[in-house]
């Protein structure tokens, strides 16, 4: 049997009275795990993935992280103590450090460690040439490259990604999907991928969940993914 | 809040320093719940309303003209090359080291009836003596031209720092959808930088209507002129803190008007991807309407006072220029740096923590912080001297009579009330120009705290730093009612020096330590003004690619 690493249930967010966000989401990670989450815009995805990391305190559920509650009516483990990794769409490097530096910065330990596993990371991406560049001296796909690195470097029990791959061209996409599928699966990588697109759902994940209007409208294996072109959206056959 | 919160060391820090600013200020405006005197109703009968008029004519005219001259001059640094552009670009900061009341007092000197100006007039087209050219400059629209010219490098500075770190790309998308230059200007240039002018304008306002020396020497009655005749003339310091008090309101109301439009128009670069604007080169009348644009205001607010005061000078009391000078300039620079570094610190702690707990409570009690910047610099040391002898009382009694009182630290107290406000609103644009999801990614990496404040936030706050360190050494360097109160014994500063002679209209004497003041005042503006580009974050010699965050 697989072992469930992150588990969350009847979770539910209003920013204010008025308006709930997300309406009651069930959802079982389990270890090694690529899922997406897929919604349009102002769905909740986004913030579903906050509230995962520990930057948004829920108003109801409970969010399990390898069997620990980590939030609920009582209890609220802070970010920096859920060993969660973030990828978001702005890459977010850090801009007075070098790339290596970056890399480096959430690692513990001596400084000779460090830089070899940084520099281990940014082989893996293939940007290691660029590994005392500042961020705005690369592309903005290198620069994703380094924030998923980045976010690697302490081997994280989950990845999160908001929008990985959204400000960038098609080919590009292709390409880093493809590359950072190989990476996560050979590492073991449990990842969880907040997306609007479609591609990025099928060629990275093995599990799809669909939200919409603060629900889990569908969920199931990434293969049955189909797009309905009609309306630009899409369900789980 | 929970308890736990409380005991958190992010809100006690600042609850405990706002504790310490506002005593002084809860002081002040108690003072509207005791009796009213018969002055007070004589000031309500008779003299408010003209304190209010030209209070208020003052600050909108003080308002259009520093607007004007400031984000008009910034702009054209930015993104234009013309004659004269690498001198200009740091020398519109040069009236920063002139005190309102010295361009005043210069002012007079040049165009008063029979002032330098009218007679030069009057000589060169051989015109009759009673010929006047130059309009009177006693007035309130003197006062708000005096204003205009001094305090237009707060806007200018802060305008300048955001339309460096503004994206070409943004600009750009405004000329594709058909704006001409002027339209790009206005309809996105300025929109897109708000906060940071509102910013510099909310310091110029404080300034304004915290000025004592520059209206009282145009015989303009405004709020600070009540308040020293209530106290000087009548005699009867409870009406005078009335006033303040009245005069704290309006401020307080403004801060919290000001605070309310800023939350709703929170910018922060949304791309990683920057590209700094690069300078069209100008040619023929627009290089010379941009030259002179630029050029006026130096002149008038920084040349003009100080051929005046190197006249006065010249022909008087060279002498000035001795060991006590030294030990004056030594004394004077001291404070303001002291200052200038506690001022920047507390603002970083305070809007980090602020950030970080995104905790209401802190966001408020930083909007009473800065209400100490527009405080009158006499009624503040009032206040400090109030609570110093307080707390000698409480602490020292036993042992001492006064250890806390006439020393520096009631002096820098007050210095740190008074300008704290600079450093604060220049930290606090500075922070939000951090992307938030930096700190939500460097929160992942297992850094929080302490470790968030000093590896991720204040590296891309050193711009921000030194330009809130400029502001509080070149008000501080001004600042004189205060070092007048509270000053140890035979402890002066040049202000005190000026001051002084100012007063007694002897400006042939004052003239020397006014342009010691301004030379004092010159130093930091220079070599800190330099650094802003250069501190930015990714900045390289040689190199003019740069990094949003």
């Amino acid at each position: 049997m697989t072992e469930n690493i992150l588990e969350i249930k009847n979770l539910r967010h209003s920013f204010n009275t008025d308006m709930e966000v997300l309406k009651g989401i069930n959802l079982n990670v389990s270890r090694g795990e690529i899922v997406s989450i897929l919604g349009p815009s102002g769905c909740g995805k986004t913030t579903l993935l906050r509230i995962i990391a520990g930057l948004e305190n829920q108003s109801g559920g409970t969010v399990n992280i390898s069997d620990t509650v980590v939030s609920d009516s009582k209890n609220f483990v802070p970010t920096e103590k859920r060993d969660i990794g973030l990828v978001v769409q702005e890459r977010a490097l850090f801009p007075h450090l070098t790339i290596i530096k970056n890399v480096e910065f959430g690692l513990k330990g001596r400084r000779d460690d460090k830089y070899k596993a940084a520099l281990n990371l940014l082989k893996l991406f293939k940007v290691e040439s660029y590994a005392n560049n500042y961020p705005h001296e690369i592309s903005s796909g290198e620069q994703q490259r380094v924030a998923m690195a980045r976010a690697m470097a302490p081997n994280p029990k989950i990845l999160l990604m908001d929008e990985p791959f959204g400000a960038l061209d098609h080919a590009l996409k292709s390409e880093l999907r493809d590359e950072t599928k190989k990476i996560f699966k050979d590492n073991g990588t449990t990842a969880i991928i907040v997306s609007h697109d479609f591609e990025d759902a099928i060629s990275m994940s093995d599990h799809v969940l669909i939200i919409d209007d603060g629900l889990v409208v569908q969920e199931g294996p990434a293969k049955d993914l189909i797009p309905i072109t009609r309306n630009n959206s899409f369900k789980i056959a | 809040m929970s308890y736990k919160n409380l005991l958190d060391p992010w809100i006690i820090l600042p609850t405990i320093l706002f504790a310490l600013f506002v005593v002084p200020v809860i002081w002040i405006i108690s003072s509207l719940f005791g009796d009213y005197s018969d002055n007070w109703t004589h000031i309500y009968n008779y003299t408010l309303s003209n304190y209010i008029y030209n209070t208020i004519f003052i600050i909108i005219g003080t308002s259009i003209g520093t607007l004007i001259i400031g984000v008009g001059s910034a702009w054209l640094v930015t993104t234009y090359n013309f004659t004269g552009k690498n001198i200009l670009e740091w020398a519109l900061l040069l009236p920063f080291a002139v005190p309102p009341y010295i361009l005043a007092y210069t002012f007079t000197g040049l165009f008063d009836s029979y002032g330098t100006a009218n007679n030069l007039i009057r000589d060169i087209f051989s015109l009759p003596h009673e010929f006047i050219f130059f309009p009177k400059l006693r007035n309130v629209y003197g006062a708000a031209i005096v204003f205009s010219f001094t305090l237009y490098p707060y806007v200018y500075l802060v305008s300048r720092m955001a339309f460096i770190n503004q994206s070409r790309s943004i600009l750009e998308v405004g000329r594709t959808l058909g704006f001409s230059k002027f339209q790009v200007f206005y309809k996105l240039g300025i929109p897109s930088i708000r906060p940071a002018i509102i910013a510099g304008l909310m310091l110029v306002l404080m300034e304004t209507i915290s000025d004592f020396g520059a209206v009282e020497h145009f015989s303009v009655n405004t709020f600070t002129t009540g308040i020293f005749s209530a106290w000087f003339g009548l005699y009867d310091f409870h009406t005078a803190k009335q006033l303040a008090a009245l005069l704290l309101i309006v401020v307080i109301t403004f801060l919290i008007l000001e605070k309310y439009s800023r939350r709703k128009n929170r910018y922060s670069s949304g791309s990683n991807v920057f590209s700094p604007i690069a300078a069209e080169k100008l040619k023929g009348s627009k290089n010379i309407l941009a030259s002179l644009f630029c050029t006026i205001p130096v002149f008038i607010g920084f040349v003009l006072p100080n051929i005046q005061l190197a006249y006065w000078a010249l022909n008087y009391k060279l002498e000035f220029f001795n060991e006590k000078f030294i030990t004056t300039a030594w004394n004077t620079f001291y404070l303001a740096i002291v200052t200038a570094v506690i001022c920047a610190v507390l603002a970083v702690v305070i809007n980090f923590s602020i950030r970080y707990k995104k905790n209401k409570l802190l966001n408020i009690l930083s909007s009473f912080l800065t209400v100490g910047y527009a405080v009158p610099g006499l009624i503040l040391a009032l206040g400090v001297s109030q609570l110093l002898v307080f707390m000698d009382n409480l602490l020292f009694r036993e042992y001492l009579d006064f250890v806390l009182t006439g020393s520096l630290v009631g002096l820098i107290l007050a210095f740190v009330i008074k300008s704290f406000a600079l450093a604060n609103s220049t930290i606090e644009s500075g922070f939000l120009r951090i992307n938030n999801r930096l700190d939500d990614v460097a929160k992942t990496l297992n850094t929080s705290g302490w470790k968030l404040l000093t590896q991720i936030h204040l590296p891309l706050l050193t711009t921000s730093f030194l330009t809130s360190m400029i502001l509080v050494v070149s008000e501080v360097i001004k600042e004189l009612p205060a070092s007048l109160i509270l000053r140890p014994f035979n402890y002066d500063t040049l202000a005190i020096s000026t001051y002084i002679y100012a007063a007694e209209e002897r400006m042939f004497d004052a003239a020397a330590p006014s342009i010691a003041i301004v030379g004092v005042g010159l130093l930091p503006i220079i070599i800190l003004s330099r650094l802003i580009v250069k501190s930015r974050p990714g900045y390289r010699n040689n190199d003019n690619h740069y990094q949003s965050y």
